[in-house]
C-alpha cells in the first residue's frame, strides 16, 4: 500500500474517533432550547403560517433562504459554464419505447399537480419552494428521459429563473422601502390555516419554487444534452 | 397586551422616532451591496439576451454602487458600530448584520477589489473571442455572487448565515476557477472542490456541536453564553473543527494543497480575488470566533501552530517553485499564515497587527497578481522583462520589498509590530513563532530578490516567444494599489492610529454584545 494511502487511512480513523468521542461527550436527545423553544412560541401568531418550518425558513431565516438559492444558481451557472455545447451531429440515445413514453405522457401532469401543490402549500402543509420546485423539475425531466431528442427551450427556462429569483428579492426590497427592513412579511395575515394567508409567505415560496424548479430543469436537460460517449 | 400611553409621551416617542429614522435607513440600507449583487446575477442571462452590452456594464455599476452606499453609510452612520436585524425579527430569532469599523472595512475593500479587479474590465474583454462571449454573462454572474458573498461574510453576525455565504463564495469560486477551461484547471478545481467540501462537513459539525451546547448560533448570544457552555474539550473540538472548515479558504497549513494548482491555472485576476480577498474573510470569521466565542488560551495557540507551519512550508515551497503565478501562490500561503501568527497575539496589539497585515497582503498580493496575468510562465522566461515593460518591474520590485520588509516600507513596519507583540507574549511558542518569521523572512527575500535580478538582465535576443508586458488596465491597478502602499508608508502614525481605534473596537465583547441586543434580552411574555 502507498504511503499516501495508509497517511489518509489514519488520518480517517483519527477523525472518526475525535467525532465519537465528542458525540459521546454531548448531551445528544436533550437539545438546548434557548431559541428553539421561542421560534415554537411565537411563530405562529407573529407570521400566520401554519407549518412552522416554512414560517422559519421564508420569515425569520429568509435571508439564509436566499443565499441557498443563490448557491444552487451559482452551482447551476458553474456547471453550464463547464459543460459546454453538443455538436450537431453528435449521437442521441434512441427513444425510449411505447411503455416508456407512454408512462412519461401520464406523470407528466401528476408530476405538474403535485409541484404545484406543494409550492403553493408551502405555508400550510409539509414541503415548499424548495421541495415542490424540484418535482416541477422532475415532471419536465422525465419526459426528457423517455425520448432524449426532446430539447427544452433554454432562454425560456433562463428568463423564468431569472425574473423568479429577481421577485424574491423585489419582494424584500419593497419591504426595506415599505417598512425599513429587508424582507419583512407584509400583507395581512389572514386566517391560519387558508391558503390566502401568513402575508408574502406564500410569494416568496413561489417564487423559490419556480426558480429552483426552472434551475433544476435547466440543468438536468444541459446534462442530458451533453454528447454520449462514442460506443 | 396593550399598553395606555399618554398622549405627550407619545408624541415625543414619535419626534425620537423621527430624527432616528434617517439614522436608522441609513444603517438598514447596509443590506443592498449583499443583495443589489444577487438580484444583477439572477437577471444577468436574460439581460444579455436582450444586451450584451448592458449586460457587460451590469456588474460593474453594481458593484460601484455597493461601495457608494458602503461609505455613505459609513460616513452617515459614525464611527459607532450598529447592527441591523434582517426582516425586522429580533436578533435571536432572526439573523443580524453587525457592522464595526473593521467589518465596513472590509466590506468596502471586496466591492472596490472585485471592481478592480474584474474579470471583463481592459484588456481582458477586447481579446475575447466569439466563444468567450457566450461564457461571459455566466462568469460576471460568478463574479458578483463572490462578491455578494464575501460582503455578506464581512457583516453577518449569525454562525450559520456566516456559513451560508461561505458556502456561497466557495461554490462561485469553484466556477470561476475553471472558467477558461483548460483541462488542467478542471482537475485542479476538482481537487479544490473535494478540500473544500470535506472542509465545509467538518465546518458543519462544528457548527452543529456549537448550537447543541448553546441552543443558539447568533454571535452576541454565543458570546453571551459561551463562558459557561463552551469551556473545556467540547468547546475546543468545536473550533478545532470549525478552524478546520475555514481554514480552507484561510490557506491554514494542512488544507491548503488546493491552493498552487488553482492560483497557477485559474485567471490570474481570479486568483488575485481568492488569494487577496476570500482569503481575508475566512480569516475574518475565524478571528471574530477567536474574539467572541472562544477565549480559551488553547484555541489561539492552535492558530498560532498553525500559522507557524504555514509560513515554513509556504515560504519554502515558494522557494523552490518554477514558476512565476506557484511562487505568488506559496508566498501567499506563507503570508497568511503571518495573519494568523499575528492574530493569535493576545489583546488588541494582536487585532491591530493581523488586520494590518491582513490588509498589506490584500494589497500587496493581489497587485502582484493582476501583473502575473501574462506573465505566467516559468521563472526562465521573465528574463530581461524589465526592458519591454519597465513600469511592472519596478512597481514588482517594490511590493517585493514591502513583502519582505525592507524599512521604509508598510511591510516593516508591520513585522515589527508582530514580532514586538511575540516579545511581550514571550511563551515558548511565542518565541519559535519569532524564529519563523525571521527564518522565512530571509528566503523569502533570497526568492524574491531572485525574480527580480531576473527581471533585470539583459534579454535573451532571439528569444522565440518574448512576454507580452502585462495589460494596460493591471498596469494602472497595480500603480493604484503600489501609490495606496507608498501613502501608508508616508503616513504609517495616522494609519496604525486609525487601526488602533478599530482594533479597539473589534476586541471589545461587550460592545458586540450590547449593539446587538440594546436592551438586556429579556422574551417577551
Amino acid at each position: 500500500m502507498p504511503m499516501r494511502d495508509i497517511a489518509s487511512l489514519v488520518f480517517s480513523a483519527g477523525l472518526l474517533f475525535l467525532l465519537l468521542v465528542i458525540g459521546a461527550e454531548l448531551a445528544l436527545g436533550h437539545p438546548d432550547m434557548r431559541v428553539g423553544a421561542e421560534y415554537l412560541r411565537v411563530a405562529g401568531p407573529e407570521l400566520g403560517a401554519a407549518n412552522i418550518v416554512t414560517a422559519i425558513l421564508a420569515g425569520y431565516r429568509g435571508f439564509d433562504t436566499l443565499g441557498e438559492l443563490s448557491i444552487l444558481f451559482a452551482a447551476a451557472t458553474a456547471a453550464s459554464l463547464v459543460l459546454g455545447h453538443r455538436r450537431a451531429d453528435a449521437r442521441r440515445d434512441p427513444p425510449g419505447g411505447l411503455v416508456l413514453s407512454a408512462g412519461a405522457d401520464l406523470l407528466f401532469p401528476l408530476l405538474l399537480v403535485v409541484g404545484i401543490f406543494i409550492v403553493v402549500h408551502g405555508h400550510l402543509t409539509p414541503g415548499g419552494g424548495f421541495q415542490g420546485g424540484v418535482i416541477l423539475a422532475a415532471a419536465f425531466f422525465v419526459a426528457l428521459l423517455a425520448n432524449p431528442a426532446r430539447t427544452l427551450n433554454h432562454a425560456l427556462l433562463g428568463w423564468i429563473e431569472g425574473l423568479a429569483g429577481a421577485a424574491f428579492i423585489l419582494i424584500g426590497l419593497w419591504a426595506l422601502v415599505e417598512d425599513g427592513h429587508f424582507l419583512t412579511p407584509l400583507l395581512p395575515l389572514g386566517t391560519m390555516g387558508e391558503l390566502v394567508s401568513a402575508g408574502t409567505l406564500p410569494l416568496l415560496s413561489v417564487a423559490i419554487g419556480l426558480k429552483v424548479g426552472a434551475e433544476l430543469a435547466g440543468l438536468l436537460a444541459h446534462l442530458a444534452d451533453t454528447e454520449a460517449p462514442d460506443r | 397586551m396593550t399598553l395606555e400611553l399618554p398622549v405627550d409621551l407619545l408624541f415625543g416617542l414619535n419626534l425620537d422616532l423621527n430624527l432616528d429614522l434617517t439614522r436608522v435607513m441609513t444603517a438598514n440600507a447596509i443590506v443592498l451591496p449583499v443583495v443589489l449583487p444577487l438580484l444583477a446575477a439572477f437577471l444577468m442571462q436574460p439581460l444579455a439576451q436582450v444586451s450584451r452590452f448592458l449586460a457587460r456594464l451590469l456588474g460593474p455599476l453594481v458593484l460601484t454602487l455597493g461601495a457608494w452606499i458602503i461609505l455613505n453609510t459609513w460616513l452617515e452612520v459614525g464611527p459607532a458600530p450598529f447592527s441591523v436585524a434582517i426582516g425586522g425579527f429580533a436578533a435571536p430569532l432572526g439573523i443580524v448584520f453587525y457592522a464595526d469599523q473593521l467589518a465596513l472595512l472590509f466590506a468596502l475593500a471586496v466591492q472596490v477589489f472585485t471592481l478592480l479587479f474584474w474579470p471583463g474590465l481592459g484588456a481582458g474583454a477586447k481579446s475575447e473571442v466569439a466563444a468567450d462571449r457566450q461564457r461571459a454573462p455566466r462568469r460576471d454572474a460568478l463574479a458578483l455572487l463572490l462578491a455578494s458573498a464575501a460582503t455578506g461574510l464581512a457583516l453577518s453576525g449569525d454562525l450559520f448565515n456566516i456559513f451560508v455565504f461561505y458556502e456561497l463564495a466557495a461554490v462561485a469560486s469553484f466556477g470561476l476557477v475553471c472558467a477558461d477551461g483548460s483541462g488542467r484547471a478542471w482537475i485542479a478545481t476538482l481537487r479544490y472542490l473535494f478540500i473544500s467540501a470535506f472542509g465545509s462537513v467538518l465546518a458543519l459539525v462544528g457548527i452543529a456541536i456549537l448550537y447543541l451546547q448553546t441552543g443558539t448560533l447568533n454571535l452576541a448570544q454565543l458570546a453571551q453564553v459561551a463562558p459557561e457552555t463552551l469551556q473545556g474539550p467540547i468547546g475546543l473540538a468545536a473550533f478545532a473543527l470549525l478552524l478546520i472548515g475555514f481554514g480552507v479558504k484561510a490557506e491554514l497549513f494542512p488544507l491548503n494543497a488546493w491552493v498552487p494548482e488553482v492560483y497557477a491555472t485559474a485567471p490570474a485576476r481570479v486568483s488575485a480575488l481568492l488569494a487577496g480577498l476570500v482569503s481575508k474573510l475566512a480569516i475574518l470569521v475565524i478571528v471574530r470566533l477567536l474574539i467572541l466565542v472562544f477565549q480559551q488560551p488553547e484555541a489561539s495557540q492552535l492558530l498560532l501552530v498553525l500559522g507557524v507551519l504555514g509560513v515554513l512550508t509556504g515560504e519554502f515551497s515558494a522557494w523552490r517553485a518554477q514558476d512565476f503565478p506557484r511562487l505568488l501562490a506559496f508566498s501567499s500561503i506563507g503570508q497568511l499564515g503571518l495573519v494568523a501568527i499575528a492574530f493569535s497575539i493576545d489583546g488588541t496589539t494582536g487585532i491591530l497587527a493581523g488586520t494590518a497585515v491582513a490588509l498589506h497582503h490584500l494589497i500587496v498580493k493581489s497587485a502582484l497578481f493582476g501583473l502575473a496575468n501574462r506573465w505566467s510562465g516559468g521563472l526562465d522566461a521573465l528574463t530581461g522583462a524589465a526592458k519591454g515593460a519597465p513600469r511592472a518591474a519596478g512597481l514588482f520590485v517594490l511590493f517585493a520589498l514591502s513583502l519582505i520588509g525592507v524599512p521604509p516600507l508598510w511591510g516593516f513596519w508591520i513585522k515589527l509590530l508582530i514580532m514586538v507583540g511575540l516579545v511581550q507574549g514571550g511563551s515558548p511558542l511565542d518565541l519559535l513563532a519569532l524564529g519563523a518569521i525571521l527564518l522565512a523572512t530571509a528566503v523569502e527575500a533570497h526568492y524574491l530578490f531572485r525574480v527580480a535580478l531576473r527581471l533585470y538582465q539583459p534579454p535573451v535576443p532571439d528569444r522565440a516567444l518574448r512576454l507580452a508586458p502585462p495589460a494596460r488596465w493591471d498596469t494602472g491597478v497595480a500603480y493604484l494599489l503600489g501609490a495606496c502602499l507608498v501613502v501608508i508608508s508616508v503616513a504609517i502614525t495616522p494609519t496604525t492610529e486609525a487601526l488602533r481605534v478599530l482594533a479597539q473596537q473589534t476586541g471589545d465583547v461587550l460592545l458586540y454584545i450590547d449593539t446587538v441586543f440594546p436592551q438586556p434580552l429579556a422574551y417577551k411574555e
